[in-house]
């Protein structure tokens, strides 16, 4: 029990002695764990846009105003029943007309433009699908004869050109950042695994010293354990701070930029911040720890 | 105390560093061992310190069949062998204090009594108003004294010198040897390697000298004669 306080002691007091090794240590630390967090951001922003665009791409079928109400109802069903389909909504003009006075309310002048006229928007089915890729045939319904004449418009066509361009970009994205971030990760913890064996190799002959009078492996090796898995903890912390600084200042800019996906990004963060922190902890602990141990093996051998 | 029997140490092929030595040292005698450098002497304690291991022969010190010691416990033999180095091997960010506690830490021996026996062991050998320099802050004889607190911190019942005087000038390495025969007549064996002439000749004890791995002479009263 003594001795394991004396370890600890001596890892916190090492920590502050080593004052400029343990400063360049845990900088290199924060580097890598900032980089592995950059690909972790980048690749839930990806996902999450994926799917929020996802779930973006539906069909709207503007419907002529001369449609009869239970036609419309009819096409509705017809829809509903393929498999391929979630789910179909029936939107009137009126609830059209709301919704457009809801996503324009901050734009007096669209809103007055309307006073005073009769309803100018077009009544609508909106489909939406499990798999996009069968967007395509599930609206070829609309083109058949019993339907053409309620249609004015589908806007799924004007969208398509757009949404595979996306398709295939994001993919790429995701492609070459695994690539570049796995590297840069590799390279990092090259660079750690040095640092701390550099910091180790400085302090060779004390260890010597330590084994010449009595220490056991354990109580030698301990403190320099605990001091690599301090460069992890406190790296991690800075690491988070910085995150949430660069998220809070640049957050508010993401969501301007992407629409409801920047926001989607910073929610899913927040919510996932203890996951984060633990993940980052546990990285920043294991290479702080391995590379200590790996790094001592060499000056911990008994006699030839 | 110490007994070699027909030990040979060989680093590299056709050169023995120690070659079919003999000896044995009793309990509280004062033995200098000298000799030219490469004549065997550092091995001789590398080997009763357990650095090194023999390639022929057996060591047997306080009891202790060398060969038949397991690994994992040279910790705690090296805990009942004081050593003094001639280069200090002190923890340089430690200070006086903290360097001979240290040794006290390491065996698990409680704060109280770590607290109790590092000031007592300090004004022995002179270095109470020093406790919380560090080494860089002392002399070489005042840095030779803070060893040779750490080497007795433990109450060994073997003290082996390696050298301590070496980088010292006779005044402050008279102190030493005084230091030495003091700890001698407290009952502590005493094993002491030297080049320094005036000091073996004067202290009229026990001399073994060494010649290329050989012991050419082992004399009751002893001169040094290399």
């Amino acid at each position: 029990m003594i001795t394991m306080w004396r370890i600890i002691k001596a890892g916190f007091t090492n920590f502050v002695r080593n004052g400029v090794l343990s400063f360049a240590s845990t900088t290199i630390m924060v580097l890598t764990l900032l980089s592995l967090s950059t690909f972790l951001i980048v690749n839930i922003a990806l996902t999450t846009g994926i799917q929020a665009i996802q779930e973006k791409i539906d069909v709207s079928a503007y419907l002529n105003d001369t449609a009869k109400e239970e036609d419309i109802l009819d096409l509705q069903k017809v829809i509903a029943d393929s498999s391929d389909v979630k789910s179909v909504k029936y939107v009137s003009k009126d609830e059209a007309l709301i919704r457009y006075k809801e996503q324009n309310k901050n734009n007096q002048k669209l809103l007055e433009s309307l006073e005073g006229i009769d309803n100018p928007l077009p009544a609508s089915l909106e489909v939406k699908v499990y798999d996009p890729a069968k967007l395509e045939q599930v609206t070829k319904v609309f083109e058949e004869d019993n339907y053409k004449g309620l249609i004015r418009k589908v806007s799924y066509k004007e969208n398509k050109i757009v949404i595979d361009k996306l398709f295939s970009a994001t993919e790429f994205i995701k492609k070459v950042g695994i690539g570049a971030t796995t590297a840069f990760a590799l390279i990092t913890l090259i660079i750690v695994f040095n640092t701390i064996r550099i910091a180790i190799f400085s302090q060779k002959d004390d260890i010597e010293i330590m084994r010449l009078v009595g220490a056991t492996n354990w109580f030698i090796r301990g403190p320099f354990i605990l001091e690599g898995a301090l460069y992890g903890i406190i790296a991690t912390i800075i690491t988070m701070i910085s995150l949430a600084a660069i998220l809070y200042y640049t957050g508010p800019s993401l969501t301007n930029y992407f629409g409801g996906v920047g926001s989607d990004v910073n929610s899913y963060l927040y919510n996932n911040v203890v996951v984060i922190l633990l993940v980052q902890l546990g990285i920043g602990i294991i290479i702080g720890v391995t590379s200590s141990w790996l790094a001592l093996r060499k000056y911990l051998k008994s006699a030839k | 105390m110490i007994k070699f029997e027909n030990v040979s140490k060989i680093y590299l092929k056709d050169k023995a560093a120690l070659d079919d030595v003999s000896l044995s040292i009793k309990p509280r005698e004062f033995v200098c061992v000298v000799g030219h450098s490469g004549a065997g002497k550092s091995t001789m304690i590398k080997l009763i310190n357990m650095e090194e291991k023999p390639t022929k022969g057996k060591i047997n010190v306080g009891g202790i069949d060398y060969s038949k010691f397991p690994k994992r416990n040279i910790p705690y033999l090296r805990r009942k062998i004081g050593i003094v180095y001639q280069d200090f091997k002190l923890l340089p960010k430690k200070s006086v204090y903290e360097n001979v506690s240290y040794a006290l830490e390491v065996a698990g021996i409680s704060n109280k009594e770590i607290r109790e026996r590092v000031p007592k062991i300090l004004q022995l050998v002179g270095l109470s108003k020093n406790s919380k320099c560090t080494p860089d802050e002392l002399s070489g004889g005042e840095k030779q004294r803070v060893v040779i607190a750490r080497a007795l911190v433990h109450q060994p019942k073997i003290l082996i010198a390696d050298e301590p005087t070496g980088n010292l000038d006779p005044k402050n390495a008279w102190e030493i040897i005084d230091l030495l025969l003091k700890i001698n007549s407290f009952g502590t064996t005493v094993l002491l390697t030297t080049h320094n002439k005036d000091i073996v000749d004067n202290l009229k004890k026990r001399v073994i000298t060494l010649s290329k791995g050989k012991i050419i002479k082992d004399e009751k009263v002893g001169k040094y004669t290399v």
